[in-house]
C-alpha cells in the first residue's frame, strides 16, 4: 500500500466520523509524507491545520492508521510548501511599461462610415435599393416619408423578417433626408441602443437631459422596436418622447420583426399609437428580386458570373436577403483565390454545403409531433389517436401543415401517420393553416416559433 | 468564567479582531471571537485560517473559563454602546451565552463551545527582529499601495520582504509600479545569532498584504512607543506587540527579481514641493481619458522649467507650467496619472524629487531630507512610462 492509499483510507474512515465542514476545513491539501518505523509524517498546509491535527484529531488519525497499519506509533504534522507556478516566472519582468490604452479617437476612426451625430450609415440609400413585388409598398412609403417629414404618413411602420432590408429602407430614408437638409436633425437608433442610453441616463440621474436630446429630433429612426416588449420603463420613457414628436409634427419612422399586435407584452397605447400611422411590411423578395439583387452587387463588385449561376444562387437561397449576399460573397472570395470562371458547377460545388444545410434533412414528422405536443403541452400520442377535442384537434391540422410544408409529404401519407386519417381530412388542415396563416397573427407567430424550434433540432 | 475589564480596551480589542474574522466559512466557529482567562489575563482571539490574532488585556477576573462569540454581534454592540456613563464592562459566561453588562445595557449573546475553536499556531524559537513598531507600520503604508490585485500571481499579492545583515527591504508591485521601503538594524534590532542563522538558509519571503494591513491598524498611532518583535518559522511569520500577537502563513512562491529593475543612477532630476507638484498632476488627470491616464512631463534644463500636459479629444486640453530646480539634460516623458499621483501621495516630505533616465526607461520618485538637503535612501518608487 502506497502512502497515498494509506492516507485515502485513512481520510475515508475519519470522514465518517467527524462533520464536514470540520473535515473539509482542516483535511484540505493534506497528505502522507513518510512513513517509517512506526512513525508518520502528515503534510499539512499551514499552521493551523497542523495545530489542529496535533491537538485534536491526532486520536482519530491514530486509530484509523492503525486499522490499517498495526505498528504506526507516532503521528507528527509538518507545514510543507509548494511551488505552485514556479514554472512560468523564470522570465518574467520585475515590472513592465503599463498598457497604452488607445484613446476613444481610435475607435471612432475604425467604423468612420457611420455619421457620429446621426447615427447613420451612408451605404444605405434608396438608390441601391431594389425594388420588388414584395417589397414596392414599404419603399414607396418610405420614400415618401423621407420628402415629406411628418406629414403624411406619421408614424410610419416597418416591419418583415430578418435580412430583408428594413434597416436599409429606415437608413435609406434617413440618409435621403441628410442629404436634401443637412442641418435637419436626424437620430436613427435601434431600441436597444436607446434603452442602454435611458438606463445610463438613469443611472447618472440625466434623465431630463436624455429626453431633452430626444425632444430636438426632427426625424427619430427606431430600428428593432421588438425588442421593447417587457421593458416597462422604457417602453413609458419612449411613450412621452413619441407622444411629444407626435404632437409637433416630428417624423417617427420605427420597424420590427412582426406588426404591432403581434410584438408581445406591448402596452396598448402604444400599440394603438403604432398602428396610427403608416404599416408597411416587407416580405420575402421574390425570384425576379433576387436576381436583381445579385445582378447589381455582381455588377457593384465587378464580379463576372454566368446567368445560369446567379439563377442557381437566387432559387437556391430563398429566405434572407443576407444570406444571398453572403453566397455571392463567398463565391467571389473563392473565385478570386482559385482564378476560375465563375460557372453553374463551380457555385454549385461550392454552394452545396450551403444549400445542403437549408434543406432539413434529418428532420421527420417525429420531430414535427414532439415540438407541436411540447408547444401546445399535450401528448405527443393524442395527437395519433381519434379525439376530436378542440385542443387537440388545432394542434393536429398545424402537424399536418407543416408534414406538408415543410417535409412535403403526400396527404395520403400525412393521414397513415397520423393515426390512420383519411387523405381528406390532411388536404383540408392544410388548406384551413394555410389560409388562417394570411390573416391570423397569432398563428403566424406561433408557426414561426415553432419553424424556428424545428430547425434549431437538425 | 466571569470578568470586568474597562470598556475602552475591550471595544479596541473587539473592533480589531472583527476584522480578522472572514465572511465566508465553511466552519461556523471561525465567525466567532473566542474569549479566555489565563492566569489572571483576559484573552481574545481570533482567525480565519489565514492569520490569526491574539489580544490580551488586563482584567478583574473573578471565575477562570472560555467561551466563543459572534463577532458581528458582539462589534455591533460595542459600537452602539453610548461613550459616556459606565467606563467598566461585565462579561460572564453562563452555559453557552455571555451576558455583559456594562452601566445601563444589558444584553446575551448566544455562543459555540470554546473547545471547536481553531489553535492559533505559537511560536517555539526566539524572535529575530525587534523594532519600533511606528517605523515599521511607516514602512508598510508607504509600500502597500503597489501591492497587486491579480490572483494569476499569487505572489504579488503579498509584499516582499529581503533580509540581510544590515536591515531588510520591504517591496510591493503590480508589475506596473514598484515601491521600496529600506530598515535599517542594528544590533539592539536583532537577536543576533538567531538572526544571522536564518538569514543564512531563507532570507526572501513573502507575507500576505492582509496581514500587513491588519498589522498597520492595529498599530495606531506613531506616538505609541511600542516595539514590534517578529519571527519567521515553519512558513509562517509571528507579529509580537504588546499585548498582541499576531500569527499569519507565508506566500509560497518566489517575488520577482526586482532589484535590477531600480536604476543604479539618473540623468535628470526635478526637485519641487510635493503639494504643488501633486496638484499640478491631479488637475492633469482630470483632463485624461480612457484607462491609461496619460499624463506628459516635458522637462526643459535651459529654460528650468517643466510642463505637465494632458489632452483628450473629447474634453480638452490643459497644461502647466512650472519653475523646478532641475538638475540635468532635458526629458519628455509620459506617465499614468494614476500610478503617479498614488507614487506621490506616498511620499511624506515637503520636498520631493522626480528622476528621470528616459521617456522609455522607469523613473524613480523619492523624499528630500530637508535638514541634509539630500534625496532619501530608505524609500523608492520605481513607475514605468507609457512607451510613446
Amino acid at each position: 500500500m502506497t502512502n497515498e492509499e494509506l492516507w485515502q483510507a485513512v481520510l475515508g474512515e475519519i470522514e465518517l466520523s467527524i462533520s464536514k465542514a470540520n473535515f473539509i476545513t482542516w483535511f484540505k491539501n493534506t497528505s502522507i509524507l513518510s512513513n517509517k518505523d512506526g512513525k508518520v509524517f502528515i503534510g499539512v498546509p499551514n499552521g493551523f491545520a497542523k495545530e489542529w491535527l496535533e491537538n485534536k484529531y491526532k486520536l482519530y488519525i491514530l486509530r484509523a492508521l492503525r486499522n490499517i497499519q498495526s505498528d504506526v506509533k507516532e503521528v507528527s504534522c509538518s507545514i510543507v510548501t509548494n511551488y505552485q507556478n514556479s514554472f512560468k516566472e523564470n522570465k518574467l519582468d520585475a515590472i513592465l511599461p503599463p498598457p497604452k490604452v488607445p484613446s476613444p479617437q481610435k475607435t471612432v476612426l475604425k467604423d468612420f462610415d457611420i455619421n457620429q451625430k446621426n447615427n447613420l450609415n451612408p451605404k444605405y440609400t434608396f438608390e441601391n435599393f431594389i425594388v420588388g413585388g414584395s417589397n414596392e409598398l414599404a419603399r414607396a412609403a418610405c420614400y415618401v416619408v423621407s420628402q415629406n417629414l411628418g406629414k403624411i404618413y406619421n408614424p410610419l411602420f416597418i416591419y418583415g423578417g430578418v435580412g430583408l432590408g428594413k434597416t436599409h429602407l429606415l437608413q435609406s430614408i434617413g440618409n435621403e433626408v441628410f442629404k436634401k437638409d443637412p442641418d435637419c436633425k436626424i437620430r436613427y437608433t435601434s431600441s436597444e441602443r436607446f434603452t442602454g442610453d435611458l438606463i445610463e441616463s438613469i443611472k447618472n440621474q440625466r434623465v431630463s437631459e436624455f429626453k431633452d436630446l430626444y425632444q430636438k429630433i426632427d426625424l427619430l429612426i427606431i430600428d428593432d422596436i421588438q425588442f421593447l416588449s417587457g421593458k416597462e420603463k422604457t417602453q413609458e420613457e419612449f411613450f412621452h418622447i413619441f407622444n411629444f414628436l407626435y404632437q409637433l409634427n416630428k417624423q417617427i419612422v420605427l420597424s420590427s420583426d412582426c406588426p404591432p399586435k403581434a410584438i408581445p407584452t406591448l402596452e396598448e397605447r402604444l400599440r394603438s399609437r403604432f398602428e396610427g400611422g403608416m404599416i408597411a411590411d416587407i416580405g420575402q423578395a421574390d425570384f425576379e428580386t433576387r436576381m436583381a439583387i445579385l445582378r447589381k452587387k455582381a455588377l457593384n463588385e465587378g464580379l463576372i458570373i454566368e446567368d445560369e449561376a446567379l439563377e442557381f444562387i437566387a432559387s437556391n437561397i430563398t429566405s434572407n436577403i443576407r444570406e444571398l449576399e453572403g453566397a455571392l460573397n463567398r463565391v467571389s472570395a473563392s473565385a478570386q483565390l482559385t482564378q476560375e470562371k465563375i460557372t453553374l458547377k463551380f457555385v454549385s460545388a461550392l454552394l452545396s454545403e450551403i444549400v445542403s444545410s437549408s434543406k432539413r434533412g434529418s428532420i421527420t414528422y417525429k420531430h414535427i409531433i414532439k415540438i407541436v405536443s411540447d408547444f401546445y403541452e399535450i401528448k405527443p400520442d393524442d395527437l395519433l389517436i381519434k379525439i376530436r377535442k378542440r385542443e387537440i384537434v388545432r394542434p393536429r391540422q398545424i402537424v399536418m401543415y407543416l408534414m406538408r410544408s415543410e417535409l412535403n409529404y403526400s396527404y395520403p401519407g400525412i393521414g397513415e401517420r397520423l393515426g390512420g386519417k383519411d387523405h381528406t381530412t390532411a388536404i383540408y388542415a392544410f388548406e384551413k393553416i394555410k389560409k388562417e396563416l394570411t390573416f391570423n397573427e397569432k398563428l403566424i407567430k406561433e408557426m414561426d416559433i415553432l419553424k424556428k424550434q424545428l430547425y434549431s433540432l437538425g | 468564567m466571569k470578568l470586568i475589564c474597562t470598556r475602552e480596551k475591550f471595544k479596541k480589542a473587539i473592533f480589531n479582531l472583527e476584522r480578522v474574522v472572514s465572511k465566508q466559512n465553511t466552519l461556523p466557529i471561525l465567525n466567532n471571537i473566542l474569549f479566555e482567562t489565563e492566569k489572571g489575563i483576559f484573552k481574545l482571539s481570533a482567525t480565519n485560517l489565514e492569520i490569526g490574532v491574539i489580544i490580551k488585556i488586563s482584567a478583574k477576573i473573578e471565575k477562570e473559563g472560555k467561551i466563543t462569540i459572534p463577532a458581528k454581534l458582539i462589534g455591533n454592540f460595542i459600537a452602539n454602546l453610548p461613550s459616556l456613563g459606565e467606563n467598566n464592562i461585565t462579561l460572564e459566561a453562563v452555559d453557552q451565552s455571555l451576558k455583559i453588562k456594562s452601566g445601563y445595557f444589558k444584553a446575551t449573546i448566544k455562543g459555540l463551545p470554546a473547545d471547536d475553536f481553531p489553535l492559533i499556531p505559537q511560536k517555539t524559537s526566539d524572535f529575530l527582529i525587534n523594532i519600533p513598531s511606528f517605523i515599521f507600520k511607516k514602512a508598510i503604508t508607504k509600500i502597500i499601495t503597489c501591492v497587486g490585485y491579480n490572483e494569476t500571481r499569487q505572489e504579488l499579492t503579498g509584499v516582499n520582504m529581503i533580509l540581510n545583515p544590515q536591515g531588510f527591504f520591504l517591496a510591493a508591485t503590480d508589475s506596473f509600479r514598484l515601491a521600496e521601503s529600506q530598515l535599517k538594524l542594528n544590533n539592539e534590532n536583532i537577536n543576533k545569532e538567531a538572526y544571522e542563522m536564518f538569514i543564512k538558509s531563507k532570507n526572501n519571503i513573502i507575507i500576505p498584504s492582509a496581514t500587513l494591513l491588519e498589522l498597520s491598524r492595529i498599530i495606531q498611532n506613531e506616538a505609541e512607543e511600542g516595539a514590534i518583535k517578529i519571527t519567521i518559522e515553519n512558513s509562517q511569520i509571528f507579529f509580537d506587540l504588546e499585548g498582541i500577537k499576531i500569527v499569519s502563513r507565508l506566500i509560497n512562491g518566489k517575488y520577482p527579481e526586482y532589484k535590477n529593475i531600480i536604476p543604479k543612477e539618473f540623468k535628470t532630476t526635478i526637485q519641487g514641493e510635493k503639494e504643488l507638484i501633486q496638484g499640478v498632476v491631479k488637475m492633469a488627470s482630470v483632463f485624461t481619458s480612457g484607462r491609461s491616464g496619460e499624463v506628459g512631463i516635458k522637462i526643459n534644463s535651459d529654460e528650468k522649467k517643466v510642463v505637465f500636459e494632458a489632452r483628450s479629444v473629447e474634453i480638452g486640453e490643459n497644461s502647466s507650467e512650472l519653475k523646478l530646480e532641475i538638475t540635468g539634460p532635458s526629458q519628455e516623458i509620459i506617465f499614468n496619472s494614476k500610478y503617479l499621483l498614488e507614487g506621490l501621495n506616498t511620499l511624506n516630505t515637503p520636498r520631493i524629487a522626480l528622476l528621470i533616465n528616459s521617456g522609455s526607461s522607469p523613473a524613480a520618485l523619492k523624499e528630500v531630507n530637508m535638514e541634509k538637503e539630500t534625496l532619501g535612501e530608505d524609500y523608492i518608487y520605481i513607475i514605468m512610462p507609457i512607451k510613446n
